[in-house]
């Protein structure tokens, strides 16, 4: 799935340049749940940014099934995010105007997919995070876990390969975390996917196959 | 993923367009409605422009006719020109001195001594120089030209001699083309009494008089009126609309080239016309013939309805000035201040939205999608803002046309007159003054202009919008706190 060979980030900042990644050597496999802890500010986002092609790495290979995200064009990019890479952010993300199913069908839009088939994979969506009852909804009308539910949802409508999750848990209670991590490890197995985690959540990332450590910028793993 | 069926995002476009646009309702009402003012301002002032206009080109109709786009006449002569022993085609030149046998009078250079009773009564082109009236026929036959016919626009003067000299008096002629009424002063006139010219009429002493010329002088039809010492029989009175300056009496324009020359000035304007009157084929040509007359006539006068308007003063012109100046830069000063709230409030929305822009650009949106989307929002704006601005211009026409006074046109006219005193010469001018109706009227392609220019400023904020959209890195959006 991920092959990451001596990938680094960095930014040119008024101070001078900051290496956000720092030659990140990785491989993901097929089906893999990764979690990755770490303080804030050692490079945790950037590192997720940059698997899901949302930023481009300044050195290094990045390879996803075998295609360089670095050397990507923009539109492929684009079109890689819509259809292979899902994405769960801490603040849930949802367009605040649409409901819970437009938020998810929001999704599908790129992937010019017919009004019947969309309805239709929207309603799955929501079933497979028990918010079919929620569906019309706006998020100012639903609980946080109910917003991270939807946000869920929508990463997994198109069906990708990966999701990858930005502290997901990040802004929930303690409850509601467990809710979430056991729906993300019961769709994981479902679906079959990739699933890269951030979380500095020790409990969170207790539940991942495997956890690496991101410290300025470096990752490792334990023995 | 392959479409199960062809691609119908429209709806969500819509859905997600309306959703938005309700999320900022307030802003987007002030947006809508700054744009509304700007358009019913412009609305408005391009009515009142019109009005004006049509007010204006009123009172041109009534000087020269319905139908008439240009005017073509003879140099005016100047008092500087003027001899007192030139023929035709000068004015009425009167002079009061000594000569060997005591006072005498000088009319057109003939001079009598000062006896009781005698009265000079002459019929002179006073106002423009003459030319062939073979210029009507060379003008009829330029290109754009619908039609052209001749004028002689005459003074008849009379100056009687007395112990105690009184100032001469007058009143104005019109050898009037018989076989072309439809162009020239008569074209507009409405017979009150018997009738007007018939083909047969070319060459008898037979005059129309204006109506309010016959009133204030006691003439009537069937009487007779003495026109450059020959008396002619009234066959009709006519009425000209109100706003116009007519001549006081029409007769056939082969008996004024007769007469002229019969006059004590002693020219002949025998062939003679001073005044041409053209049609042009359409309005649209009246620049094109007009140049085109000005190399076949190089001497020549040519008048058009926007060179006489700038020589009509009184309210009517200040309304003109008014409506063309401050109201032309006060729409566009509130356009563009309506633009700029639009383009910055629109710039606005997109900088409170990066978080959402760059959601979408994470989920697979397209940039261009994205600015579909905000383009479609201030697509709406202006449209709403293209609507209320209507409603609006409607509005301000219907106040200025329920508090607008009449306006009033003041045109100065030549006598015909040219007096020598010990003093210097004098051209007396008469100036007529009427009172028009200002109606502002909404057209309908001011209606589209203010729906384009609202749409225009919209699309403009949208674009300054999309340009920030444009530019947004979906890393960076993302980290924006929303």
């Amino acid at each position: 799935m991920y092959e990451l060979t001596g990938v680094g980030k960095a930014y040119t900042t008024g101070s001078g340049k900051v290496l956000a990644v720092s030659a990140v050597d990785l491989t993901v496999g097929d089906g893999e749940w990764l979690a990755i802890r770490g303080r804030t500010g050692h490079g945790k986002s950037t590192l997720l940014n940059l698997l899901g092609g949302l930023d481009r790495p300044t050195s290094g290979r990045l390879l996803l099934d075998g295609r360089d995200l670095g050397r990507m064009r923009d539109a492929e990019l684009t079109r890689l995010r819509a259809t292979a890479i899902g994405f769960v952010f801490q603040t849930f993300n949802l367009v605040p105007t649409l409901s819970a199913a437009e938020n998810v069908e929001a999704a599908l839009i790129p992937l010019h997919a017919g009004l019947a088939a969309r309805r239709r994979k929207v309603a799955a969506a929501l079933d497979s995070v028990g918010l079919t009852d929620r569906a019309r909804h706006l998020p100012s009308e639903l609980s946080g876990g109910q917003q991270q539910r939807v946000a869920i949802a929508r990463a997994l409508v198109k069906e990708p390969k990966v999701l990858l999750a930005d502290e997901p848990t990040g802004n929930l209670d303690e409850e509601t975390r467990d809710e979430i991590i056991g729906l993300m490890e019961k769709l994981w197995r479902e679906y079959q996917l990739t699933l890269i985690l951030v979380s500095h959540d020790g409990a969170v990332v207790r539940r991942a196959q495997r956890v690496g450590v991101m410290s300025r910028g470096s990752i490792s793993f334990g023995a | 993923m392959q479409p199960a069926r062809p691609y119908n995002g429209g709806m969500f476009f819509f859905t997600y367009l309306a959703r938005e646009l309700r999320r900022r309702l307030r802003q987007a009402i002030f947006i809508a409605l700054g744009l509304a003012v700007g358009v019913g301002l412009v609305i408005t002032v391009t009515a009142a422009s019109a009005g004006v206009k049509n007010a204006q080109a009123g009172v041109l109709k009534g000087l020269y006719g319905v139908g008439t786009d240009i005017t073509v006449t003879g140099a005016a002569p100047s008092a500087g020109q003027a001899k007192p022993s030139t023929g035709s085609g000068g004015g009425s030149r009167v002079s009061l001195g000594m000569g060997p046998n005591g006072a005498q009078m000088c009319v057109n250079g003939k001079c009598r001594s000062l006896k009781n009773g005698y009265t000079i009564d002459t019929l002179t082109s006073s106002s423009y120089a003459p030319m062939n009236e073979k210029a009507a026929a060379e003008i009829a036959a330029l290109h754009d030209v619908a039609a052209a016919a001749g004028g002689l626009l005459l003074t008849d003067n009379k100056t009687t001699i007395s112990q105690n000299p009184s100032p001469p008096t007058s009143f104005s002629v019109d050898g009037t083309d018989i076989s072309q009424q439809k162009l020239g002063p008569l074209s507009d006139a409405v017979t009150r009494t018997g009738r007007t010219f018939k083909a047969a009429d070319a060459n008898r002493n037979v005059a129309v008089v204006d109506a309010n010329y016959a009133a204030s002088n006691g003439l009537k039809t069937g009487g007779t009126i003495t026109i450059g010492g020959t008396k002619f029989t009234i066959i009709g009175t006519v009425a000209q609309p109100e706003g116009s300056n007519p001549p006081n009496v029409y007769i056939p324009l082969a008996r004024a080239q007769s007469l002229a020359e019969q006059g004590p000035a002693g020219g002949s304007l025998k062939n003679d016309v001073n005044t041409v009157y053209v049609t042009a084929a359409s309005a649209a040509d009246i620049p094109a013939v007009q140049s085109e007359i000005a190399k076949l006539l190089p001497k020549a006068t040519i008048t058009t309805p926007s060179s006489l308007a700038s020589e009509v003063t009184g309210s009517v012109s200040s309304a003109a000035k008014l409506a063309n100046d401050l109201g032309k830069w006060l729409s566009v000063l509130v356009l563009i201040a309506a633009f700029a709230v639009a383009v910055l409030l629109t710039m606005l929305a997109v900088s409170r939205r990066v978080r959402e822009f760059g959601t979408l650009k994470a989920l697979g949106w397209r940039g261009r999608r994205i600015i579909a989307q905000v383009m479609g929002e201030s697509f709406v704006l202006g449209l709403l803002g293209a609507a209320i601005g209507v409603g609006l211009g409607f509005a301000g026409v219907a106040i200025i046309n329920a508090i607008a006074p009449s306006l009033s046109a003041t045109l100065s006219q030549p006598t015909g007159e040219h007096i020598v005193t010990p003093n210097g010469a004098l051209n007396p001018t008469s100036s007529h003054t009427v009172s028009v109706p200002l109606v502002a009227s909404v057209s309908g392609a001011a209606i589209l202009a203010a729906v384009v220019l609202a749409v225009a400023g919209g699309l403009l904020a949208g674009t300054f919008g999309s340009w920030r959209i444009g530019r947004l890195r979906p890393a960076d959006a993302l980290t924006k706190v929303g």
